[in-house]
């Protein structure tokens, strides 16, 4: 988006300060647009649970949502990633496909262990965001654009390297330890579920991404350089930082926690395929946005990023659950979607004309 | 055909033509005609794919335009697509279940357009939430509803006065294309010389200097969806007229497209200026790459990567051209 929309928004109505500076004690619980999510998902998750017991059924739903979760709460942390720049990266799907195909090809000729998989994978995700990055503080030209057209050549790429590398689709065989990732919970390392939770091995990966990414704006320099960035690039290159470097680095970071997205649905899906993150773009925007975060750049929510991703995930397996048909589906999702945006909005008014700054 | 607020400056009128990058783009267009007319043997030529070629070029360009029309005023409509197909559903929907003569359903689905960019101009207005994030919410929603019109099943055999109009041609160019030739004078002919259509640009240059001078930015964001809207409604009448059935997958495919004719056509993302002949142009380009990839039998997948470096390079030649240009006329 342009930043001259993004400021035109701005015009109108003060920003919501970055959350991390927020002093809980001065705002009132209300114009906390996190006590609205959390309420709003509360109230889902009881009316779904009212409607079908089985939204509370372990193995049916509250597992699978988890890993859901995860997938989607690391795929909102890519876009988050150059959000708080004011870009946006509409190849997130498409990075994270290419990376995973790293991962396969790696497994695949040289039977690199896991680990070492993904970190190839991660690399090349994160090369990809960096020349994403590149070229748009080389020449300017609008984030935008720049990863629309990388967003064209990369699927066209991935198609073309699984056809040359596979028997077509996918790869045939998958590193070890990626079933486990798929279908065990730590209640299965435990001695039956006498001390591990319910829980699925990929939500680990996804909370200790949120927490990086957390602590990276909060605490560390470059962060807090990226934000700055975000918030008034002239004023922070007077003040001597390197935007043009800040911005290579925050979208190879992107790319990298797209190419981690992109693993943690392969691990859930059971399978490297081409189509890997076709639905990523989507959900990519919804749980920062619904979190608070604005697409002008110099503020961000993690927490709030975390709730957005969960919220959707109820939903969608909510409607499920009570077997909506697909259009429907979509319907609802969007409704929900400018519902919740609508009522942040109207929160925003409220809080500005009491004079509370939220 | 362009419509720039600040005047270029440039010494002579011959220079200054040359000098556009619509006159780049132009000769571009030309040598790719050209060189593929020799490559495919002159088969590019023969009557019957040369109108397939302009026939399915009339969409491209309207839903190009109705791209560019938001980007006049520094928005994005991502509901584009969506809305061009549930506009084809709606409209094939009206002449099949509800038995409705084919101009009626015509110019419902035209006014269905231009009602859904109102909404959607509407919600940027009212809610202040980013552009691109309300047309992406309303993308969602409009898919579930054109899903809804006619679930998974195909629409055919309606009126054969429309589907007529669509094969017709004259003097060997589909009438389609005329249409959407005819379609792009009027949005150029709306931005040069009327007054909603400078506003419009006024807007989108600067909004603080236009509020200044009195024009309501609000009212120029409504005007800018609802005629995206509009012209996404005479994209999917020239869907049902060209194609001959419908489905929901309608538009799924136009997306990318809509962004990609206005960009290499040269209209910048902030907003403030247009240009109708750049937009038709790059449209005219990318179909040019398609019908190679017919003709030679290429993977279609390598399109993708070549369209996506073509939008790269001509934003890249742009910025570059600026910096020359700025450099030769200080």
């Amino acid at each position: 988006m342009s930043n001259d929309t993004a400021r035109r928004d701005v015009d109108a109505a003060p920003p919501t300060p970055a959350p991390a500076a927020r002093k809980p004690a001065r705002a009132p619980l209300w114009a906390n647009p996190r006590v609205g999510l959390v309420v709003l998902l509360i109230a889902l998750v009881t009316l779904f649970s009212i409607l079908r017991p089985a939204f509370l059924n372990t193995q049916l739903t509250l597992v699978p949502i988890q890993s859901d979760i995860s997938v989607y709460l690391v795929v909102g942390l890519a876009q988050l990633m150059v959000l708080s720049l004011g870009h946006m990266n509409m190849a997130v799907g498409r990075m994270a496909a290419t990376s995973a195909f790293a991962m396969g090809l790696a497994y695949d000729r040289l039977h690199t262990p896991l680990i070492v998989s993904l970190l190839l994978g991660l690399a090349v995700g994160a090369l990809l965001g960096a020349l994403a990055g590149l070229i748009i503080s080389r020449t300017g030209v609008n984030s935008f654009v720049v990863t629309l057209a990388l967003d064209f050549a990369l699927v066209g790429l991935v198609t073309i390297l699984y056809t040359q590398f596979t028997d077509g689709v996918a790869f045939a065989d998958l590193p070890p330890g990626m079933d486990a990732l798929r279908f065990d919970t730590f209640a299965d390392y435990c001695m039956g579920n006498l001390c591990g939770p319910e829980i699925p091995l990929v939500v680990p990966f996804a909370l200790v991404a949120a927490l990086a990414v957390g602590c990276l704006f909060r605490y560390s320099r470059l962060g807090r350089e990226i934000l700055m960035t975000g918030s008034n690039v002239r004023a922070a290159e007077l003040s001597g930082i390197p935007t043009r470097d800040r911005i290579v680095q925050a979208h190879a970071l992107s790319g990298l926690v797209a190419g981690l997205a992109g693993f943690l649905l392969a691990a859930n899906n059971g399978a490297f395929s081409a189509s890997l993150g076709d639905q990523f773009l989507l959900p990519s925007f919804l749980a920062p946005v619904l979190g608070g975060t604005l697409l002008a750049g110099g503020a961000v929510s993690v927490l709030g990023t975390v709730l957005g991703a969960t919220l959707t995930q109820v939903i969608y397996k909510g409607l499920n659950l009570l077997q909506f048909p697909l259009d429907q589906l979509q319907l609802y999702i969007g409704l929900v979607l400018l519902a919740a945006l609508s009522l942040d909005r109207a929160r925003h008014v409220i809080a500005e004309r009491r004079g509370v700054r939220a | 055909m362009t419509a720039v607020l600040t005047p270029t400056p440039a010494p002579s009128a011959g220079r200054r033509l040359t000098r556009t990058p619509e006159f780049t783009l132009a000769v571009i267009a030309a040598a790719g005609f050209v060189a593929l007319a020799i490559a495919t043997g002159g088969n590019l030529l023969s009557a019957g794919t040369l109108g397939a070629f302009f026939r399915f070029l009339a969409v491209p360009i309207v839903i190009g335009l109705s791209q560019m029309v938001v980007l006049a005023v520094g928005q994005m409509n991502l509901s584009v697509g969506a809305l061009t197909g549930f506009c084809a559903m709606a409209s094939a929907w009206l002449m099949l279940e509800a038995g409705w003569p084919a101009p009626l359903a015509v110019l419902a689905a035209l006014l269905l357009g231009l009602v859904v960019g109102l909404v959607n101009g509407a919600l940027v207005v009212l809610t202040r939430i980013n552009g691109f994030i309300v047309t992406l919410a309303t993308m969602t929603i409009i898919q579930g509803l054109r899903y809804g019109v006619n679930g998974p099943d195909t629409f055919q055999g309606y009126s054969a006065g429309l589907r007529a109009f669509g094969r017709a041609s004259v003097l060997g160019l589909p009438v389609v294309f005329l249409a959407a030739l005819a379609v792009a004078v009027l949005v150029g002919l709306f931005f040069a010389r009327t007054v909603p259509g400078r506003k419009l640009l006024a807007s989108g240059g600067s909004p603080f200097a236009a509020r200044l001078s009195g024009i309501s930015n609000d009212r120029s964001l409504i005007v800018a969806h609802g005629l995206s809207g509009l012209l996404a409604g005479v994209a999917a009448v020239l869907t049902v007229a060209a194609s001959g059935s419908v489905n929901a997958s309608i538009g799924d495919d136009l997306l990318l497209p809509s962004f990609a004719a206005p960009i290499i056509g040269g209209v910048a993302l902030v907003g403030g200026a247009v240009s109708v002949t750049g937009t038709c142009l790059a449209a005219f380009l990318v179909r040019l790459v398609d019908v190679m990839q017919a003709q030679f039998g290429i993977n279609p997948r390598w399109i993708d990567l070549i369209i996506g470096a073509v939008v790269l390079g001509a934003v890249l030649l742009g910025t570059v051209r600026q910096k020359l240009l700025r450099r030769g006329s200080p």
